[in-house]
């Protein structure tokens, strides 16, 4: 009958094996990094549950403004969107392009509904503030080795609640729709 | 010696942070810029248009901008300022013919 003591021993000695074993499986190489190779599922759950934890927790204390849906908002936002998002984001009746089909992970369409894309927070009114949040939180900050870049350093705050007011809306837009929006022309300046 | 070797890294730092700081202004990019292509809201279904809708308000304002009133948006009775609020809304919903 082993004793206490003697499990706790076994279970040092097996984090410790675990840790090398680790350690020499990152230092042989043999992890494939190409991104046209994805991830086994347990690394893909991995990752996945850590950025979307990490980011619902950043997220959760964020104010969202009371006037986000205004055109002022979405002619700003837009303009911003097309120039900055769109090349990895889509815009209405695009499908894909050599950014969504080469990135790995794929960015999301974000011309089809949250629910669509998986990033769905629920249908209330606490998902939707919820949703709101995390899009402001991943336009400012990005995500760490997915290609999404952190726009707060040289965006302000004001400038990127206008993209997120422009993703309130882009679902729903026409191909017109989003042109007119997006153009920034000339007098503009 | 070493204030010559110096004066081309600082000249070289204040360049790089005077050119990351302009890359980022609205402005930059302006050279690409296409024009609204406002036409194209002839075309739309006007019965379907909320003129309560941000979106509507923002098609009005950008293409108030870019078109002549008389010519590309004959047809359409807009007034001539646009405001997000529900009161201008009502009083523009009084002011269009479609």
């Amino acid at each position: 009958m082993p004793t206490f003591t003697a499990f706790i021993k076994s279970l040092f000695i097996i984090a410790i094996i675990g840790l090398i074993g680790g350690g020499l499986f990152i230092y042989s190489g043999l992890y494939p990094m190409g991104a046209d190779v994805p991830h086994n599922k347990l690394s893909y759950w991995m990752l996945e549950t850590l950025r979307e934890r990490s980011i619902a927790r950043a997220a959760s204390t964020t104010q969202v403004p009371d006037d986000l849906n205004t055109s002022d908002r979405l002619l700003s936002g837009g303009a911003d969107y097309n120039d900055m998002c769109a090349g990895c984001h889509l815009e209405p009746e695009v499908k894909e392009n050599d950014f969504t089909i080469g990135l790995y992970p794929s960015p999301p369409n974000l011309t089809a509904a949250p629910q669509d894309h998986g990033h769905s927070s629920g249908s209330d009114e606490h998902g939707k503030d919820a949703e709101i949040q995390r899009q402001f939180w991943i336009i400012k900050h990005g995500i760490k080795a997915s290609g999404m870049p952190a726009w707060g350093p040289t965006h302000s705050d004001e400038r990127i609640w206008n993209m997120v007011s422009f993703l309130q809306r882009l679902p729903s837009l026409t191909k017109e729709q989003y042109q007119i929006l997006t153009a920034r022309g000339q007098d503009d300046q | 010696m070493k204030n010559k070797t110096l004066i081309p890294a600082f000249v070289l730092t204040a360049l790089s942070m005077t050119f990351s700081a302009q890359a980022h202004d609205p402005k930059e990019h302006m050279k690409n810029a296409e024009s609204p292509d406002c036409a194209a809201m002839k075309d739309m279904d006007h019965k379907r248009m909320n003129k309560n809708d941000p979106v509507m308000q923002a098609m009005m304002k950008k293409c108030m901008k870019h078109m002549d009133h008389g010519n590309d948006m004959k047809g359409m009775n807009h007034n001539s300022s646009v405001d997000d609020s529900k009161e201008q809304s009502d009083k523009q919903h009084s002011g269009h013919q479609h």
